[in-house]
């Protein structure tokens, strides 16, 4: 229930060399799900941790509110984390655990009870109500994890650190459903760090790509899929992602500094045939079924070209080793690893 | 099916079981074969059944000897335990510290049991010993070799100096099994301090609390050289223990039967008080 504002902030760890967090500046929305996308080491766990209040900026601030909270600790901040393993008292039972935040911060047994129901409800674990700890079983435990951190009131912030990794595939959509319906519900601020493109797309409302500890790029998932800002979330984003051919400007509204130009197109940006001369030309490499269309194989095909190799995705109505024309129906103009917003020709 | 037999892999059993054999088996069964017996010389002895085992048993010293040992071992455990856990927790999780502090621990552990009778012996003394000097200056009557209090307070400190260590150093590695997100997570929770204690790293301890008291139970059971060194049993037999009532007999009387019944009884206690402390640490939490 708090807008976090995030200006100039910078975090370096004594003995690195390099910021962990390069200067950024944005601003999380009151009531946002908000997903840090990225690989492992790119940042995103030291981000949560100055959001969290577990770490200190090495320069700029955090501010829940215009508020700075540069120096106050996570549990005066208010927030609640959700951990990749079940962080729980083992020793107490399902309901112990869920009641120990609230009974920490004394609140009435009625408005525990409450909480306490709302929360068994939304996540359907009435039935492990008096069980231990250990009796569960991980995704259970990793359940009532994220029950605990959501059980208090007024949070100003949710943390989640890639909440699902120990989830089962199947039960992993249940799961995020639940947690989008409650933060709706209580208008709550998420931030949910994940690895996983489908479930950062998926989940927010908007997403900031991390690498190598710079903000690519903070946007909705339909822009960072269409537009991406940089090459890095082009080829991070999609399955497969982003192809790039190297390209050397026509006619731009730009000057030309020199640097690398490429253009990028996703596999489903482009054609293929066999008859007329398209924009690329290579061999079938190989061919990889995903499915079908009225009763149509489509899947990806793998085009070695002289620029490369090109994913395409589509129809599959051409063999490995056949000679074929790509024919790109959109694209985008990249210099310097950067997307250029005015258009060229390239 | 057939199946091929070798059993030449038993002769790799073999030293052990030599070794096990003459350590522990032959040990023991000579023991047992001597508290039966009234021994006079090594010619001359008769069987005499359990009444070693009967006079021992009924033996005033005994009785008493055993009832100081509980007292010793039950006030050893109930200080150096919640001590070290203490201490333990005291220890930063790394940095340049940790490693000092943890060395510093170790350095008692590493001193030979008689030097440890001998520094105390020194430190405690009313007339030279630091500990016992500044005592004294400071208003206290303090006299070890005379007043049994004076007495059982040295020797519990110098077991304390001694082996405290050992539970914080078992107690710290236990600790250091707990990943920081749930002190993070408790932080949150806004637990308190005592609330972490008992709910995330008591449950870890566990095992290695069990280890701690087992393995100080069982060595403050076996006392003897410190208090040996420090004050000989007395004033009188305030501070004789098992072992060394054991040793007058033994060496001192020569009165071999009585001795090895003592013995036998002694064994069997000892294994008892750790059986019933593992029983009743493991008992209540499956």
């Amino acid at each position: 229930m708090t807008s976090i504002q995030i200006e100039e902030l910078q975090f370096q760890y004594p003995s690195a060399n390099d910021p962990a967090l390069k200067t950024t500046s944005f601003k999380i929305e009151n009531g946002e799900a908000f997903a840090l996308l990225g690989a492992s080491g790119a940042g995103k766990t030291t981000l949560l941790n100055l959001l969290s209040g577990l770490l200190e900026p090495t320069s700029g601030s955090v501010k829940f509110d215009n508020e700075t909270v540069n120096r106050v600790s996570g549990g005066d901040r208010n927030i609640a984390q959700v951990f990749q393993f079940p962080v729980l008292y083992e020793a107490l039972t399902v309901q112990e655990n869920l009641e120990f935040p609230l009974k920490a911060r004394k609140f009435n047994s009625a408005f525990i009870n409450e909480r306490i129901k709302n929360i068994m409800n939304h996540f359907e674990m009435e039935n492990l109500r008096n069980r231990r700890i250990g009796e569960l079983s991980l995704f259970q435990k990793q359940l009532v994890s994220i029950g605990k951190s959501l059980v208090r009131p007024n949070l100003s912030a949710v943390l989640l650190d890639e909440p699902l990794t120990a989830v089962e595939p199947r039960m992993k959509w249940k799961l995020r459903n639940t947690l989008r319906q409650i933060q709706k519900e209580e208008e709550l601020t998420m931030i949910y760090v994940t690895h996983d493109q489908t479930e950062a797309l998926t989940f927010a409302n908007r997403v900031a790509v991390m690498d190598q500890g710079h903000i690519l790029q903070i946007a909705t998932p339909d822009t960072i899929y269409r537009q991406p800002d940089h090459k890095f979330v082009g080829s991070f984003i999609g399955n497969p992602g982003m192809n790039f051919v190297s390209a050397t400007f026509i006619r731009s509204t730009t000057p030309d500094t020199g640097g690398t130009k490429e253009i990028g197109f996703r596999p489903e940006w482009a054609v293929l045939n066999s008859g007329q001369p398209g924009d690329l030309s290579g061999q079938v490499k190989t061919t990889h079924l995903t499915g079908t269309t009225l009763g149509e194989p489509i899947g990806i095909t793998w085009v070695s070209t002289n620029a490369g190799e090109i994913a395409i995705k589509g129809v599959l109505n051409h063999h490995p080793k056949e000679q074929v024309e790509i024919h790109l129906k959109q694209y985008l103009t990249f210099h310097n690893n950067k997307r250029l917003v005015a258009n060229s020709d390239v | 099916m057939f199946k091929i037999k070798d059993n030449r892999a038993w002769l790799g059993v073999l030293p052990v079981v030599l070794i096990v054999s003459f350590s522990g088996v032959v040990p023991l069964m000579a023991v047992i074969n001597y508290s039966v017996q009234d021994i006079l010389d090594f010619n001359t002895r008769f069987f005499v059944g359990f009444q070693w085992y009967q006079e021992t048993l009924q033996d005033p010293r005994f009785i008493e000897a055993f009832l100081r040992q509980v007292a010793f071992s039950l006030s050893v455990l109930l200080i150096e335990v919640p001590l070290g856990i203490l201490i333990a927790r005291g220890i930063p999780r790394d940095g340049w510290l940790t490693s000092v502090l943890l060395i510093l621990l170790a350095i008692p552990l590493l001193i030979p049991w008689n030097v440890v009778g001998t520094i105390w012996q020194l430190f405690a003394r009313s007339d030279i010993g630091l500990l016992g000097v500044t005592l004294n200056q400071m208003g206290f009557s303090f006299n070890y070799t005379v007043n049994p209090v004076d007495a059982w307070l040295t020797v519990l400190a110098m077991d304390v100096w001694h082996w405290t260590s050992l539970v914080a150093l078992l107690t710290f590695a236990g600790l250091s099994s707990v990943p920081n997100a749930y002190y993070q997570a408790a932080k949150l929770d806004g637990a308190s301090d005592w609330q972490v204690f008992r709910y995330i790293q008591l449950p870890r301890l566990r095992s290695v609390l069990i280890i701690a008291v087992l393995l100080r139970l069982i060595d403050s059971f076996m006392i003897y050289t410190e208090t040996f060194v420090l004050t000989g049993g007395g004033p009188g037999n305030t501070t004789t223990f098992l072992s060394q009532h054991l040793a007058t007999i033994a060496v001192g009387q020569f009165d071999l039967g009585p001795a090895a019944a003592f013995s036998v009884i002694y064994f069997l206690f000892t294994l008892l008080f750790c059986w019933i402390f593992y029983a009743s640490i493991t008992a209540n939490h499956d």
